[in-house]
């Protein structure tokens, strides 16, 4: 059970329950539930890498408690 | 510069045209190559050329999400903005259809609710295949009336937020609007004439109409049946009326028939969809079903008097069974409401060695859905979950 912080800088702080098989669209949708924003206008980034909506949270190495960043389409 | 709004464009919906699209969307498209080399100096004539150079649709993909040349023309449209009389050109050439969709995106987008409704609803009748570019970087196949019917129906379309318009069905009490009349309709009520002619021709010997119902190729009697299906609400007020002038003259041949192609088709769907459906669905399509069953119950009534006990009491138990294994205990309350006919007698019979095998994969199908886990906040977690249609968390 993976819980990822989600911060735009801006104010917006989310914390997302997944697991680690979820791909990366499962917390954006979990993003969406809580903002508002439509899932398809989030993006995850990590520094400069773009995280890709179908690759898993393991494959990308995120581990419990990690902080991601929100940016906007 | 070669950014801002024709300074005799007017406003749409209150504001510049081009803020339209968003403002993130829309500094990705100025910085765009293709906007840059092609879309610079364009004027509506020009356009037109450039459109039909297009071969597929689409909103941005990638992961940096880069616009495609579609949004970047629609992009230019607003900035030039034609006039309403070349926008309904573009829709109605019929040789280019990416200049057609091109064209009812634009008038989806800056039309009154009227113009939409009255310009894009004749291109339902186009069944061009289109090339669709996904968020993914992929292309997908669609169609002319399938973006035609996202562009009436959703409110966001290729990462542009579509404006409100008004529902149909206020324009139509408004009287702005013409109740809306499907190309489909004609043909379908052409084949519904023929059928019931064929049908009381069959009715006086019913020996001569089980085998002319079983001559009816199967492809087309699923077919209409499926299309029956769709309609279903429709050909219930259709019987209804049907009813009351048949039903005393003729004996309820065409009844008869309709019930039993929609009987057969929907245990057809009924087991294939009995394991797909779960718990939460169960319960509506209980309700649903309960009405349905109701009806058809009264009509199975009048069909056995006609038919003979036999017949009619192994259809009736196969279906009772369907119904018991679908509700189980949890309709209990709900049977007060329904008709008292045979299949009841023969269903409660069947009622106890059923109910057990549901209740299993009810309890079972509950711990799959993770909702009732111990730990309050997992649970609540996996309750999000499932509304938004993901696994729970292990």
């Amino acid at each position: 059970m993976t819980e990822v912080v989600l911060n735009d800088r801006l104010g917006k702080k989310v914390r997302a329950k997944c697991s680690e098989d979820d791909t990366i669209g499962d917390p954006k949708k979990l993003v969406t539930a809580q903002t508002g924003t439509r899932a398809d206008k989030i993006r995850i980034q990590k520094w400069y890498n773009i995280y890709e909506d179908h690759i898993t949270l393991k494959d990308y190495e995120i581990h419990d408690g990690m902080g991601l960043e929100l940016y906007y389409n | 510069m070669a950014n801002r709004t024709d300074p005799a464009a007017k406003s749409i919906r209150g504001t510049n045209p081009q803020n339209l699209v968003e403002k993130i969307l829309r500094s990705k498209i100025y910085q765009n190559t293709y906007w840059k080399e092609q879309c610079f100096g364009l004027t509506a004539e020009t356009l037109v050329d450039k459109a039909m150079e297009l071969d597929h649709l689409g909103g941005t993909h990638g992961g940096n999400r880069k616009p495609t040349p579609f949004m970047c023309l629609v992009m230019k449209m607003l900035q030039i903005q034609p006039e309403k009389e070349i926008v309904i050109e573009f829709i109605k050439n019929d040789d280019y259809k990416y200049v057609r969709i091109l064209g009812a995106f634009y008038l989806r987008l800056t039309g009154t609710d009227v113009d939409v409704y009255r310009y894009l609803e004749p291109l339902y009748n186009d069944y061009r295949k289109l090339r669709q570019k996904l968020p993914e970087g992929k292309f997908s196949l669609t169609h002319v009336d399938e973006v035609i019917d996202e562009l009436l129906t959703k409110d966001y379309s290729c990462d542009i937020a579509l404006p409100r318009i008004k529902k149909r069905w206020t324009l139509e009490t408004l009287g702005s609007l013409e109740p809306r009349r499907s190309v489909l309709e004609d043909d379908f009520e052409e084949e519904e004439e023929k059928e019931e002619n064929d049908q009381l021709d069959g009715l006086e010997d019913e020996a001569h109409e089980k085998d002319y119902y079983r001559g009816r190729s199967p492809a087309r009697e699923r077919d209409r049946d499926r299309r029956r299906d769709r309609d279903r609400y429709r050909e219930r007020d259709y019987d209804r009326d049907y009813d009351r002038d048949y039903d005393r003259e003729r004996g309820r041949g065409r009844d008869r028939d309709r019930d039993r192609d929609r009987d057969r088709d929907r245990d057809r769907d009924r087991d294939r969809d009995r394991d797909r459906y779960r718990l939460r669905d169960e319960k509506d399509y209980g309700r649903d079903r309960e009405r349905d069953r109701e009806w058809e119950g009264r009509e199975r009534e009048r069909r056995d008097r006609d038919r003979g006990r036999r017949r009619s009491h192994s259809r009736s138990r196969s279906r009772s069974r369907d119904r018991k294994d679908r509700e189980g205990g949890e309709h209990r309350k709900r049977h007060a409401r329904s008709s008292t006919s045979p299949r009841r007698r023969d269903g409660a019979e069947e009622n106890g060695t059923r109910e057990e095998p549901k209740k299993k994969k009810e309890r079972k199908e509950k711990k799959e859905d993770g909702t009732d886990h111990p730990d309050p906040e997992i649970a609540e977690a996996n309750r999000l979950r499932a509304s938004l249609g993901l696994k729970p968390l292990k």
